[in-house]
């Protein structure tokens, strides 16, 4: 057997050793180091065989993405969907990071924004959207399925549960390929791919392939932060361990376990809340001002001690009376990563750009989070407020492409925690849906690096503008960046109108904004149901496929949290306002033929593909919302 | 139907004044409806006396009704009386309390001045997020300058916007809000509907209120109600209005056959765009069969048509209920001259048309002419 560079490497391979069983590891040499488990013997009782099993592999994909949290799934999804061979790696036995049933944090967004929600759409919404329809009771095990099922279903995509990326193996600047574990097969994974993104939070396989990172806080010199202390440290946001509880209907005793930390509220900040308790307590909150990685495991006893000295309080001071029949029914383990690398790449961003509001020509993804820095010292700081929340936005940011890959390691991007931003930065951009808009930024753009056989930051010199039409296309809002595609026919339309109008203009269709912002609208809605639309061409246009985008109200939260808010900001069911049923005609030769027809829609972006055919129009039936009583539409395209 | 007048004399304290003159509620005719209700921070139905206030025809201008200020939890909050008035479909209008009495938050802190208009505003909005908030969640809150949080908590189950509540009242305006925009808005605006009489639905219809206007064309097709006078009224606001066209097609929609084409042929003829086109394809829809002369005649008013749609509407409806009508096919032919997507649009339709040999000819220059666009 070949012996890969990764092994011929010396002491950096050394690292890698440390993290897999049975190699091993008296660093004597290179050569020692061969991963050969001559000693693993397999005996078959049955057959009386006996031989070695073999625990290496090494695959090839099109771009390798790390992390199956939301940014790692939007990320795999866009490269699979955009055409690419993709595997996402994912070292839980789960997906969905933090909002995964191992540790439950609300999945949320840009959720209020001067009183409504600016919700993210694209590839994040629709697991959203395929949440509601499958799990309206909110559960957070059965959210992990919903995600599982989203990301299987992708014919590109190869999905490598319980398989921790480990190590980088180097040629130049470029990340060769990365060495990974899957502790259920034992198996050795050498993944080769030209293109990898890191979307794991931490962030080891970057580390380890050199990219430049930073940890702890900057000085508010640095970048002009408002907010940030005024002389740089080593502190990260804590980790959260959070639970629920369950009331029995009968007073239930609670004692706590033998590791259980005291815990009093004396001296603890207004702030510190517990409306909402039984569902778990975001600020019983670790964090460190040195290696929070290195402290993880001091750190999830200490959180699992505070956990329960809490609950005890809670339970026992008498102070809430109305515990008095509830019990703990799930208690995390793991606890919730905040903070810990921040990559560096060829852009840092910073307070000022989000609260500036600053134009990027590169903008690939929005926020709107506020600036939401939890409090050195976490819950062993407790008579400071659990978090500052130093500044609520009115309006969305955007945030830039290059932040989004690394400055000296040539093929590797990031979306998530650990893309290139301050501290203060990360405060706000580190809410999941925001990180889920990076991951379908760098998957879409790993397909164009593929496809052109360029490096990420050649996108940036010279294929952003497609970058972003994709994305644009692929129903991502891009604030203050309307689609202007090209190959578009709709814009292309001598015509277009609707059956009836109740409010908007069917023009705004082909406006190339997907959402009414700002003020202004951008849609046009019919007046009742059935309602038509229209598309007249001068000339007969060649085209297979129409794609709409239809109003799944934005401003109305469908996140995925355990809270079952049903309000005017919250939503659990599938929006009433989005299409449910609907056909499409072409004209061909003066006659109008049927191209498609869809029942039971379930998503924002709705598309209808077809073999090709020669129309002068196009008209689209819509018989059925999910409840509104008239269908509203931002968007309609046609390409050939 | 007159019973007695009851003339209540309040004492009220003075900014609710504010909030009064919509309508006058004094020494009028009074009817008291005994009523039985759900609300939602009660498991079972409360009854209430609903008071209809109405003039001397009959016509109810607004109802009232005593209500308490905070549900179920009398530890919590001091319950205090307040009489709630809606006008006469059901639009609250405003508040009172008896004299000296005053509303209290939390704590036992007291309503100032402003959190009594901002009540007001509360109980006007009919999309207050108090609509659909539950009680328990209301019951939760203590504090509601809360902040938003990332993990699982939130730390309330209830955060609302500052001007969507007064802040230590939420429970007095949960309580409040769903009686005033609650399930009575719906008994208010039955008893209105059975009550109001001919003249009554007429002074509706011509209300600048598109409540009391779909209120009244309700009534018109629940009654079979299609004379003259009650067409007329709607022919004439809906050239006003056209939100209102579909409500109001659905009325005509159902009424005898001449009615309904009269209506409709007028709106071909006269009608703007929106009206042209709505009656087009409710005349391509309509269950029952006119007679071809009837859509002959229609012809008349393409040279009334500007747009594209129209004409197609227009082209549409002749295919699907009037196809080779020699009349309508004479009158389409010059429609080739048109601009060219109005001129391909009536090709189309003449292609599947019975032609004289000279009509055949103008399709065929069309045809010739444009060959590479169609």
């Amino acid at each position: 057997m070949k012996r890969r560079e990764f092994f011929k490497k010396g002491s950096k391979a050394a690292i890698a050793a440390g993290v897999v069983p049975m190699i091993a590891s008296s660093c004597s040499g290179a050569k020692d180091m061969v991963y050969d488990r001559d000693q693993d013997k397999w005996y078959h009782l049955g057959t009386g065989k006996t031989g070695m099993p073999n625990r290496k592999k090494t695959v090839g994909y099109d771009v390798a993405v790390i992390g199956g949290g939301a940014a790692g799934i939007c990320a795999a999804v866009a490269a699979a969907r955009n055409g690419s061979k993709t595997v996402l790696i994912q070292d839980r036995p789960v997906l969905g990071g933090n909002a995964s049933s191992e540790m439950r944090v609300h999945l949320n967004g840009v959720n209020d924004i001067g009183g409504q929600a600016e919700r993210e759409t694209g590839i994040i919404e629709e697991i959203l959207l395929h949440n509601r329809f499958e799990n309206e009771q909110e559960s957070f095990p059965v959210f992990d399925h919903v995600m599982y099922d989203f990301v299987v279903r992708e014919p590109n995509i190869t999905l490598m549960l319980n398989t921790q990326a480990i190590e980088a193996v180097m040629d130049g600047d470029k990340i060769k390929s990365a060495l990974c574990w899957q502790a259920t097969t034992e198996m050795l994974y050498t993944i080769n791919a030209p293109i990898f993104i890191d979307c794991s939070g931490d962030g080891l396989l970057a580390a380890t392939a050199g990219a430049e990172y930073r940890t702890g806080r900057e000085g508010k010199a640095e970048f002009n932060e408002t907010y940030a202390p005024d002389e740089p440290d080593g502190w990260q946001m804590g980790a959260t361990l959070l639970m629920s509880s369950k009331d029995m209907g009968r007073p239930m005793k609670y004692s706590p376990p033998s590791y259980a930390i005291k815990y009093t509220h004396e001296g603890a900040s207004k702030r510190r809340k517990f409306a909402g308790y039984h569902e778990g307590i975001w600020w019983i909150e670790v964090g460190s001002d040195d290696d929070i990685i290195a402290d993880f495991e001091e750190n999830r006893h200490k959180l699992m001690g505070y956990l329960h000295g809490v609950w005890d309080y809670i339970k026992n001071s008498g102070n809430f009376p109305e515990a008095e029949n509830l019990a703990l029914d799930w208690v995390g383990s793991l606890p919730c990563r905040r903070e810990s690398r921040r990559f560096i790449g060829d852009y840092f961003v910073s307070e000022k750009d989000m609260t500036g509001h600053k134009h990027f020509f590169d903008a690939v993804a929005f926020g709107g989070w506020s600036l939401d820095e939890h409090n050195p010292g976490g819950i062993e700081n407790i008579s400071e407020p659990p978090s500052y929340f130093h500044y609520h936005f009115k309006n969305v940011y955007e945030f830039p492409f290059r932040a989004l890959y690394s400055k000296n390691i040539s093929n590797l991007m990031f979306a998530g925690r650990n893309v290139s931003q301050t501290h203060i930065a990360l405060s706000s951009s580190r809410i999941m849906a925001t990180c889920a808009l990076q991951g379908q930024a760098v998957g879409t753009a790993a397909t164009i690096c593929n496809s052109e056989n360029i490096l990420p930051r050649e996108v940036t010199k010279s294929h952003i503008n497609e970058l972003q039409e994709m994305l644009l296309r692929d129903d991502a809002f891009i604030p203050n960046r309307p689609a202007n595609d090209a190959n578009d026919l709709a814009r292309k339309a001598n015509l277009i109108f609707g059956s009836t109008t109740s409010s908007g203009d069917a023009k705004n269709l082909t406006n190339g904004m997907s959402r009414d912002i700002d003020g202004a609208i951008n849609h046009w809605q019919s007046d009742g149901l059935s309602a038509e639309l229209q598309l007249e061409w001068e000339s007969p246009q060649s085209i297979s496929k129409v794609e709409l985008k239809c109003d799944t109200n934005v401003k109305r939260n469908i996140m995925m949290r355990k809270d079952s808010r049903n309000d005017d900001l919250y939503y659990n069911g599938v929006p009433k306002e989005m299409l449910k049923s609907l056909s499409l005609q072409g004209r061909i030769n003066g006659q109008w033929q049927n191209l498609g027809h869809i029942d039971n829609n379930r998503t924002r972006l709705i598309k209808f593909n077809f073999e090709s055919k020669s129309v002068t129009a196009i008209r689209i039936k819509m018989t059925e919302t999910y409840g509104a009583e008239s269908v509203k539409l931002f968007e309609v395209r046609c390409y050939a | 139907m007159l019973s007695k007048t009851f003339i209540y004399v309040f004492f009220i304290v003075p900014f609710l004044f504010l909030f009064q003159n919509v309508f006058d509620f004094d020494e009028k005719h009074e009817i008291i409806h005994t009523i039985s209700v759900k609300h939602p921070g009660e498991k079972l139905p409360i009854t209430v006396q609903l008071t209809e206030v109405h003039d001397e025809t009959g016509l109810p201008i607004g109802y009232h009704t005593n209500v308490e200020s905070v549900i179920c939890l009398e530890q919590v909050c001091k319950v205090v009386a307040v009489k709630l008035y809606w006008n006469n479909i059901g639009t609250y209008q405003k508040y009172e309390l008896n004299p000296g009495e005053t509303l209290e938050k939390y704590e036992d802190d007291f309503f100032e001045a402003e959190d009594y208009k901002k009540l007001h505003t509360i109980l006007s909005n009919t999309a207050s997020p108090y609509g659909e908030v539950r009680l328990d969640e209301v019951l939760t809150v203590v504090d509601e300058t809360v902040e938003e949080v990332d993990a699982v908590s939130g730390a309330t189950a209830l955060e609302l916007d500052e001007k969507d509540t007064v802040p230590g009242a939420a429970l007095t305006c949960f309580t409040l809000w769903h009686w005033a925009q609650g399930d009575l808005v719906s008994v208010m605006k039955n008893i209105t509907a059975k009550t109001i009489n001919g003249d009554h639905i007429l002074e509706f219809l011509n209300l600048e209120s598109d409540t009391h206007y779909l209120l009244a064309i309700e009534e018109l097709q629940k009654r079979k109600i299609y004379s003259k006078v009650y067409v007329e009224a709607v022919l004439n606001r809906i050239s006003n209005d056209k939100t209102l066209l579909r409500k109001s097609l659905e009325y005509i929609q159902s009424a005898p056959k001449d009615v309904y084409l009269s209506f409709a042929k007028r709106l071909v003829v006269n009608g703007g765009e929106a009206e042209r086109i709505a009656a087009l394809k409710s005349l391509q829809n309509i269950g029952f069969n006119v007679e071809k002369s009837f859509f002959d005649d229609l012809s008349s008013a393409l040279k009334h048509f500007n747009t594209y749609q129209e004409f197609s509407g227009f082209l549409e409806l002749m295919q699907t209920r009037n196809p080779d009508s020699e009349i309508i096919t004479a009158a389409v032919v010059p429609i080739l001259n048109e601009d060219f997507l109005t001129a391909r649009r009536a090709y189309y339709f003449l292609l599947n048309q019975n032609l004289t040999e000279e009509q055949k000819h103008k399709v065929e220059v069309f045809n010739q002419k444009y060959s590479g666009k169609l």
